[in-house]
């Protein structure tokens, strides 16, 4: 008996603590920085090195180049599509982490529902277009490079 | 209306009883409507959560939505079912449960029928919802309805025999079965209530009666995360609103009759106080029983159904019979002292 | 008039609320009592295996996340842990203690969750919502680290990607002593509960050879008296410089699981205590090769995740992908006990015992 009263005091005493629910679609959730959400794409940036498709664990990144149509400046292609197919991306940031360029970045936002399946084939606007909340530590490598080697 | 029912009857009192009865029908609609919110709300509150909070304000408006999607839903009966027991079970079960609350006294003046037989009357009507649910589990014509439906029919049935002993201790006490006047052998001080004297009568009928409600931790016809999804599986929309509707009456209905029997019914805890009617005291009392009902939902686990039949026949019914033993030896011993 | 009985062939699962999981056992019972019992397995199969025959090192660890994704982080580890052992690398001090500490974490996280649920198949609702209140706060604390709440992908070979942030050390330090409480509330609300002792004490025992012979690990080995624990008895990453006890029981019975279960969270919580003591600085991570290309060879490694033994098996010709990778996963070898265990049991004892071995349906499958 003394074990289910006192199962029955630890109930009664929890309706008097703070209650734990995120009022989430009225407010909007904030995640903590590193939050590995939908990826942003800087064009200017991009050099066409093609190494984010290679190691992308699931394939879901496809690129075309076209040649640099400015004469002078050192980067030889420049982005001229690029698509993401969210419905198999598994949001892992191996992407960001060997881009030499931090072109393609992490943001916050996790908010990725579609009525199609269509929808979820994002293009390089789209992707342009997304940046809210992006994310600041994206490379590691670059990032030990600008903080010269700390941590 | 004590005056009404000794009157012969005529088309005027026919139309005044017909209307109560509408009214109180209506009423414990409502009741029912917000006591399906108040548990949700207060389970939440135990755990940490708010419940229903975004259908209206405060979520008020969440049963009567839950309630419209069942109604809205299509009526399905399966292909084999036997169909006029599979339509006519869940009136069965519900249509007991709403009757026995015409014979408990919510206040001095408010009650609908003054039975002499009011104890009888409850436990032998609440018996008859058993048959709503074993016809449930037949008509379905499914194996696994059936074997939930005849699980939860030996569970009620064995229940059911406590029950009645442990009010039988009462009815000693109190000397009628008179629900009127067993209330008005509690007045005074709250010390005067039954559940004092008939302490053991009171555990064994709280246990039976969440065991008739088919709550937690007795609700394996239920919740059923174990195998099969009991004597309703196979009904869908509007009846199985009603035999939800059933469930939350009955609940009401029994907590009406734990305040009656043990809690002393309106009176006031102590005499001074009795200038607050009656009916909020009454009303006050029954929140307090079925807060404890939703309590302990919130909190024990469920119990095995050979643990349960045990408890049932090996614990519950000796410790009933002992208790009206040892009530009549005592009220035996008082009245040689006393005369 | 002798009365006919037939065995009745009922089906629990892929679809039920208690097999944590699509998971099928077939059933054959008389009555209430089961006569044979088959499990049917391979609902949740992915291929990861496979796939990774096909992939580099570093992008068969998200993989891993996916497998057991209640303890993702000790998966990621005994992928990495057996690249490491081929390529004989030294991992710096700091990343081994990071990933003690978030191992540790992720122990109590899983045998939370796994808590929460047990309560819940047993009929009680409201331990879930509790467990999972103190998992959420793990789980935030996992989101500041790496970034994800339920797919780390923290561990790399050759350490860890990310430092911990500024505060998080601190954090940890704080979440020790509240989860002390919490285990005291638990105690207070489930283990002394009369109904829940009924259901569970003497409930699917078997005894300790029986455990060995069918290769159990974790705590369904334990809890027959055999004290088998691979931080202790083959020590990996820095476990031995930490102090801990390994609890054990003898009864063998559900009872014993559910508190050894219990026992374990609060050993990792000492663990953890002397973890954030003494956590050194440095890098977090080696210096690899860009490339990661392990020398030919063939290595098995194996780590005590929550559930048991999980062991990866890696055979590599020289090049960036293996050749062949297995895991051996705990919860496919945990669940070949239950057609002998379930024989002679009544349905309701099924699910109890179930919830018992702790599974977790995509670690059966892979």
């Amino acid at each position: 008996m003394k074990g289910l009263v006192k199962g029955l005091g630890v109930t009664l005493r929890n309706m008097t603590k703070k209650k734990v629910t995120y009022k989430y679609p009225d407010e909007p959730m904030k995640m903590p920085n590193r939050f590995r959400g939908v990826q942003h794409f800087e064009p200017e940036k991009c050099i066409v090195c093609n190494q984010c498709a290679r190691i992308c664990p699931t394939e879901c990144i496809t690129l075309t180049g076209k040649k640099n149509p400015d004469p002078e400046s050192k980067v030889k292609l420049v982005i001229d599509t690029f698509d993401l197919n969210f419905e198999i991306c598994i949001l892992c940031d191996l992407c960001t982490e060997v881009c030499p360029t931090e072109a393609i970045v992490m943001t916050n936002n996790f908010e990725l529902a579609a009525y199609s399946r269509d929808e979820l084939f994002k293009d390089k606007e789209w992707l342009t277009a997304n940046n809210t909340n992006v994310r600041e530590e994206n490379n590691v490598s670059l990032l030990k490079a600008k903080k010269g080697g700390a941590e | 209306m004590g005056e009404l029912l000794t009157q012969p009857l005529s088309w005027g009192s026919f139309l005044t009883f017909a209307l109560m009865a509408i009214v109180l029908l209506l009423v414990i609609l409502f009741m029912v409507t917000y006591a399906i919110y108040a548990e949700r709300k207060i389970l939440g509150y135990m755990q940490s959560r708010i419940g229903p909070n975004r259908t209206g304000k405060f979520g008020l408006l969440q049963t009567p939505a839950d309630v419209l999607k069942l109604l809205i839903k299509e009526d399905t009966i399966p292909q084999k079912a036997d169909r006029p027991l599979f339509k006519i079970a869940p009136i069965i079960s519900f249509v007991p449960s709403f009757v026995v609350l015409a014979t408990i006294p919510y206040s001095e003046n408010m009650y609908f029928a003054n039975l002499d037989i009011g104890v009888l009357y409850y436990v032998a009507l609440s018996g008859l919802s058993t048959i709503g649910i074993v016809l449930g589990g037949w008509a379905s014509n499914n194996k696994y309805s059936l074997i939930g439906g005849m699980r939860s029919a030996a569970q009620l049935v064995s229940y059911a025999i406590p029950l009645v002993i442990s009010a039988v201790g009462v009815v000693l006490m109190s000397g009628t079965m008179n629900l009127m006047a067993i209330v008005e052998r509690q007045s005074g001080w709250f010390w005067n209530w039954n559940f004092i004297p008939q302490i053991l009568a009171f555990v064994v009928f709280v246990i039976s009666a969440i065991a008739e409600l088919n709550r937690t931790p007795f609700d394996l016809p239920e919740a059923e995360s174990e195998l099969v999804a009991g004597y309703h599986v196979e009904y869908s929309g509007f009846r199985f609103a009603i035999y939800m509707l059933t469930e939350y009456v009955y609940m009401i209905a029994m907590s009406a009759l734990i305040t009656t029997l043990f809690f002393g019914g309106w009176h006031a805890p102590a005499p001074f106080l009795e200038f607050i009617p009656g009916f909020i005291w009454f009303l006050l009392k029954f929140c307090g029983v079925f807060f404890f009902i939703i309590w302990l939902r919130g909190t024990m686990p469920r119990i095995r159904i050979d643990q349960l039949m045990s408890l049932g026949w090996r614990v519950l019914l000796p410790l009933s019979l002992a208790n009206i033993f040892v009530t009549a030896i005592v009220m035996e011993i008082i009245k040689a002292i006393n005369g | 008039m002798a009365l006919r009985t037939e065995e009745l062939l009922l089906n629990v699962g892929p679809q039920h609320p208690s097999t944590h999981g699509v998971f099928r056992i077939v059933v054959k019972i008389d009555g209430e009592i089961i006569k044979e019992a088959t499990p049917v397995m391979g609902y949740l199969h992915r291929g990861t295996e496979k796939l990774a025959e096909n992939l580099n090192y570093t992008q068969i660890i998200p993989y891993t996340d996916r497998m057991d994704y209640v303890s993702a982080m000790t998966n990621n580890y005994v992928l990495v842990s057996a690249v490491e052992k081929l390529m004989q690398l030294e991992v710096p001090e700091r990343a081994e203690f990071l990933r003690v500490i978030v191992m540790e974490l992720q122990r109590i996280a899983s045998h939370l969750l796994w808590w929460g649920t047990y309560l819940l198949d047993i009929g009680a609702m409201s331990p879930f919502l509790f467990a999972f209140r103190d998992r959420e706060m793990i789980i935030e604390m996992f989101n500041e680290l790496c970034g994800a709440r339920l797919t780390y992908f923290y561990m790399r070979v050759g350490g860890v990607k990310w430092d911990a942030p500024d505060g998080w050390i601190q954090k940890v330090r704080d979440f020790v002593p509240y989860m002390r409480e919490r285990m005291k509330v638990y105690d207070d609300l489930v283990s002394g509960n009369e109904i829940f002792l009924a259901r569970i004490k003497g409930v699917g025992r078997y005894d300790a050879q029986t455990a060995i012979d069918y290769g159990l690990s974790g705590a369904n080995l334990r809890c027959t008296g055999v004290k088998r624990d691979l931080r202790k008895d083959h020590p990996y990453s820095v476990y031995d410089r930490f102090e801990f006890d390994v609890p054990t029981r003898t009864e063998g019975d559900c009872y014993a699981r559910y508190l050894i279960r219990l026992e374990e969270i609060k050993e990792s919580l000492r663990i953890l205590e002397q973890a954030v003591e003494m956590f050194p600085e440095g890098p977090v991570m080696a210096k690899v090769p860009r490339v990661i290309r392990p020398p030919e060879g063939e290595v098995y490694s194996r780590v005590e995740s929550p559930r048991g033994e999980i062991g990866c098996y890696v055979v590599s010709k020289g090049k960036d992908s293996p050749y062949r990778l297995k895991f051996r996963r705990p919860s496919f070898v945990n669940l070949q006990i239950l057609p002998k265990l379930l024989v002679g049991e009544s349905i309701t004892n099924l699910i109890t015992i179930l919830g018992a071995t702790d599974i977790v349906v995509g670690e059966v499958d892979a």
